[in-house]
């Protein structure tokens, strides 16, 4: 249920992080995610979609890596150009 | 297409927390806690386990010799605060509107119009909700999990993040174990299997039976 508030966070960071590394388009924005977090992973991925529209994240992947405890951190993202 | 034409993404690394807003503010709410020298004990559990009613009778009891006080979230009405009112304690009401738990800016925001230093013990009774409190730091001392007898044994195996995330378990509605036939070992048990070593109280807030040990655990007297 919460797992839209998480996705805007998701997509609030990551285009703070597009406008510090200067990008105009996010492609893929990858997380780790530990079964502690909380988070179900198919109610991310479909509030994900609904949190980049109309935002410069709009269209983009969500990779999810299963890791460990707690772990709900952004790893890395794919960014054009 | 030639290969130049190809727009080939720029993979940087990030290295966030996806709750860092969250768990910074929860930083300072615990840090403007420890100044004002004020314990902070939030409570959770699913809607109807009770803990507003062992709130009430807690406030009642400590009010008469320390300065507590009781900030309760729900969706929607101001019922509950109204009712644990009635104890003499000041309680503010959270309502979240949808969203189905509290987070560190709500808590701040209710907190703009109190003085801490005022208050000994602060209560947080967290909305209904035993998935999504959990991975939200409200920069409490101490959390409080709550699961009645009239819910089934294996709830913390059920719902294991949460009986991770909470320093004590509180199993309620004592008084009316035997007549659901509330198997307790097995709830001790899967306590300790998902969490190893927490601690569990017992209560009634009713006929308040293991109320003192409760109040023993809030006030954190080992």
């Amino acid at each position: 249920m919460h797992e839209l508030s998480i996705a805007l966070n998701i997509v609030e960071i990551a285009n703070e992080e597009l406008t510090r590394h200067g990008g105009e388009r996010i492609r893929a924005v990858h997380i780790q995610l530990g079964p502690l977090a909380g988070v179900a992973k198919e109610a991310l991925l479909f509030s994900f979609g609904l949190a980049c529209e109309g935002t410069a994240a709009e269209g983009c992947r969500l990779v999810i890596e299963d890791t460990k405890g707690r772990d709900l951190d952004i790893v890395r993202m794919e960014i054009e150009p | 297409m030639n290969g130049s034409a190809v727009m080939r993404p720029r993979i940087v690394e990030v290295r966030e927390r996806v709750l860092k807003q969250n768990d910074l503010l929860a930083r300072e709410l615990r840090q403007r806690f420890q100044e004002a020298g004020v314990r902070v004990v939030s409570m959770v559990s699913s809607p109807g386990a009770g803990k507003t009613t062992l709130l009430e009778k807690t406030l009642t009891i400590l009010n008469r010799g320390c300065r507590v006080a009781a900030l309760v979230g729900d969706l929607a009405t101001e019922n509950d605060a109204l009712r644990l009112q009635r104890s003499g304690a000041p309680v503010k009401q959270i309502t979240t509107g949808t969203t189905c738990h509290l987070d560190a800016s709500m808590i701040s925001t209710a907190l703009t119009d109190w003085d801490l230093k005022g208050f000994d013990i602060l209560f947080i009774e967290n909305v209904g909700n035993l998935v999504c409190p959990s991975s939200y730091d409200l920069g409490e001392n101490l959390r409080a999990v709550l699961i009645s007898t009239t819910e089934g044994e294996d709830k913390p195996l059920k719902y294991p993040t949460i009986f991770n995330t909470a320093d004590i378990a509180v199993i309620t509605k004592i008084d009316l174990a035997a007549a659901v036939e509330f198997d307790l070992k097995a709830v001790h048990r899967n306590i300790q299997t998902v969490r190893p070593g927490m601690r569990v109280v017992e209560v009634s807030a009713k006929t308040g039976t293991g109320i003192d040990a409760w109040l023993e655990a809030i006030s954190f007297r080992k």
